[in-house]
């Protein structure tokens, strides 16, 4: 296998009050990969996600496209992991969607037009051409949610990291994430409960339980695992379920 | 809602929503100059001024029931101060009110400068309402930037404006669900006191979500400057109505200087 572009070895977390969040998490994803982290809440999957930001001071070793996360390369890992966070009204700080879009790439130091094509190229990925001065405060949930996914897009990240994508999206706007996140050539890294919207996206899957990796395989195996899922507080995704019960009730 | 209403006829066309902001910034800064100048007692220059501000309003097509409305709210404010005035100048009494061992005058001088503050309070006021009503709130902030405006300052209108509402919604979800289980009643002392707990909680969440916000900014390469952002070259019509409105405002002060004394 070449070098992997990120690679998380031992890292370890303790929250302040005592309580271990992360004993010791160990993986390596390579580049193109589509990858899950699922588990129960409280599991340490988001609180992973900060480590590999460098948000939370974990110990053990991080590195991302090259750089070992410390103190000096904390501004590079960042830059190379492209972070959405859950709650889109916490990513898009800006009074317009185009000026939020340009933050990232503007803070990067590119040159204003080299930031506008930027721009524009992150909302044509994310179906929101012509939104640039729109208000966030304006958007739907749905449109919020992509409009978060292109500030990032924007800076071209080695490694989409999303936390919870899903999170209070209707069906129709799932659906349209799906698509949008099957069409992306990025290396992903997607943290959440939606297993659904797992198999159609990632092809391999780190189950994780009370801050340790439990599991770590192709999406397939594990999602079809029926006694391990339920053991950690998960159950089979519907498409999954449906087929392995092939009775409905009518 | 609210947000609606703040930019609501900032986003119209007239020739006066297409001026520039920074423009249009500087023109009310100038009449709200001239009308804090206008010597006391003055009446006269601001007509002047009143007469700019309607043409300006009827141009923009800024309805005149919004704009009343808003400066409404002042009044408050506006009464507390000026109608203190009629009680604390001396001069000759038109009534007197016996307060126990007090006597309080109203004076005919405390009236007229009672009502020329109100007067400018309001000119000041509806200037700089204009300027709101006519012009989109992010375009203000770009504006003041280039004012060089301390930026400081004006990222921190940017993320007022940015988070008020979802702080004002923030406020409205633990209201219902306050509501939604005392039903807006019960004793007087446990009301008070789950209203302490709603702004204790709002403040917790608020802490929260900046701390959210911050390491988005952070994951984005914040490094503790905000990028400026492009924005339209201002045209000559921009440049002369700012000149003109500068010059009318100086012209205005001189004249009240000269001819007042």
């Amino acid at each position: 296998m070449a070098e992997p572009i990120l690679e998380v070895v031992d890292v370890r977390y303790r929250y302040p009050t005592g309580t271990d969040a992360l004993c010791g998490v160990t993986f390596s994803v390579a580049a193109g990969e589509r990858v899950a982290l699922v588990g129960p809440n409280g599991a340490g999957k988001s609180t992973l996600l900060l480590a590999i930001a460098g948000f939370v001071p974990a110990t053990g070793r991080i590195r991302l496209g090259g750089h070992t996360l410390n103190r000096a390369t904390v501004r590079d890992v960042r830059r190379h992991l492209g972070l959405v966070f859950q709650d889109p009204d916490d990513q898009l700080f800006m009074p317009r969607v185009g000026e939020d879009v340009a933050f990232g790439p503007a803070t990067m130091g590119l040159a204003p037009e080299e930031v506008h094509a930027r721009v524009h190229e992150a909302l044509a990925a994310v179906e929101l051409e012509g939104y640039e001065t729109r208000a966030p405060y304006h958007l739907s949930v749905g449109e919020k949610r992509r409009a978060a996914l292109a500030t990032v897009l924007a800076m071209r990240p080695q490694v989409l990291a999303l936390d919870e994508p899903s999170a209070n999206l209707d069906p129709r706007g799932r659906r349209r994430l799906i698509g949008l996140l099957r069409a992306l050539s990025t290396t992903l890294l997607i943290v959440g409960h939606d297993l659904d919207l797992i198999m159609d996206v990632c092809d391999r899957t780190i189950l994780m339980d009370a801050g340790c990796v439990i599991a770590d395989g192709p999406t397939s195996a594990i999602l079809t695992h029926r006694e391990l899922l339920e053991s950690h507080g998960l159950e089979l995704p519907l498409a999954v379920a449906a087929r392995q019960t092939p009775e409905s009730p009518r | 809602m609210h947000h609606e209403m703040l930019d609501h006829f900032a986003a119209g066309v007239s020739p006066i929503h297409r001026l520039d902001p920074a423009a249009k910034t500087v023109a009310a800064l100038a009449v709200i100059l001239a009308t804090v100048l206008v010597g006391r007692d003055h009446f006269r220059p601001l007509i002047p001024l009143a007469a700019a501000l309607v043409i300006y309003q009827a141009i923009a097509r800024v309805p005149v029931g919004y704009t009343a409305r808003h400066l409404l709210l002042l009044s408050p404010l506006v009464l507390g101060i000026v109608g203190l005035f009629p009680l604390l100048e001396p001069g000759r009494a038109l009534w007197a009110i016996p307060l126990g061992p007090w006597r309080i005058e109203i004076t005919q001088a405390g009236l007229v400068r009672g009502g020329h503050l109100a007067a400018k309070c309001v000119l000041a006021s509806w200037a700089a309402f204009l300027l709101m009503a006519t012009t989109r709130f992010q375009d203000l902030l770009q504006a003041l930037a280039r004012l060089r405006v301390p930026r400081v300052l004006v990222i921190q209108l940017a993320f007022m404006y940015r988070y008020l509402w979802i702080l004002a919604d923030e406020v409205m979800r633990l209201r219902m669900a306050r509501a939604a289980r005392d039903g807006g009643g019960g004793p007087w002392k446990m009301r008070m006191r789950s209203r302490v707990d709603l702004v204790g909680v709002l403040f917790v969440r608020t802490y929260d979500r900046a701390e959210r916000v911050y390491w988005a900014m952070l994951a984005r390469g914040f490094d503790g400057t905000m990028p400026a952002t492009a924005t339209a070259p201002a045209r000559p019509v921009d440049w002369a109505f700012a000149a003109m409105t500068v010059a009318a405002a100086l012209l205005l002060i001189s004249a009240d200087r000269c001819l007042y004394g």
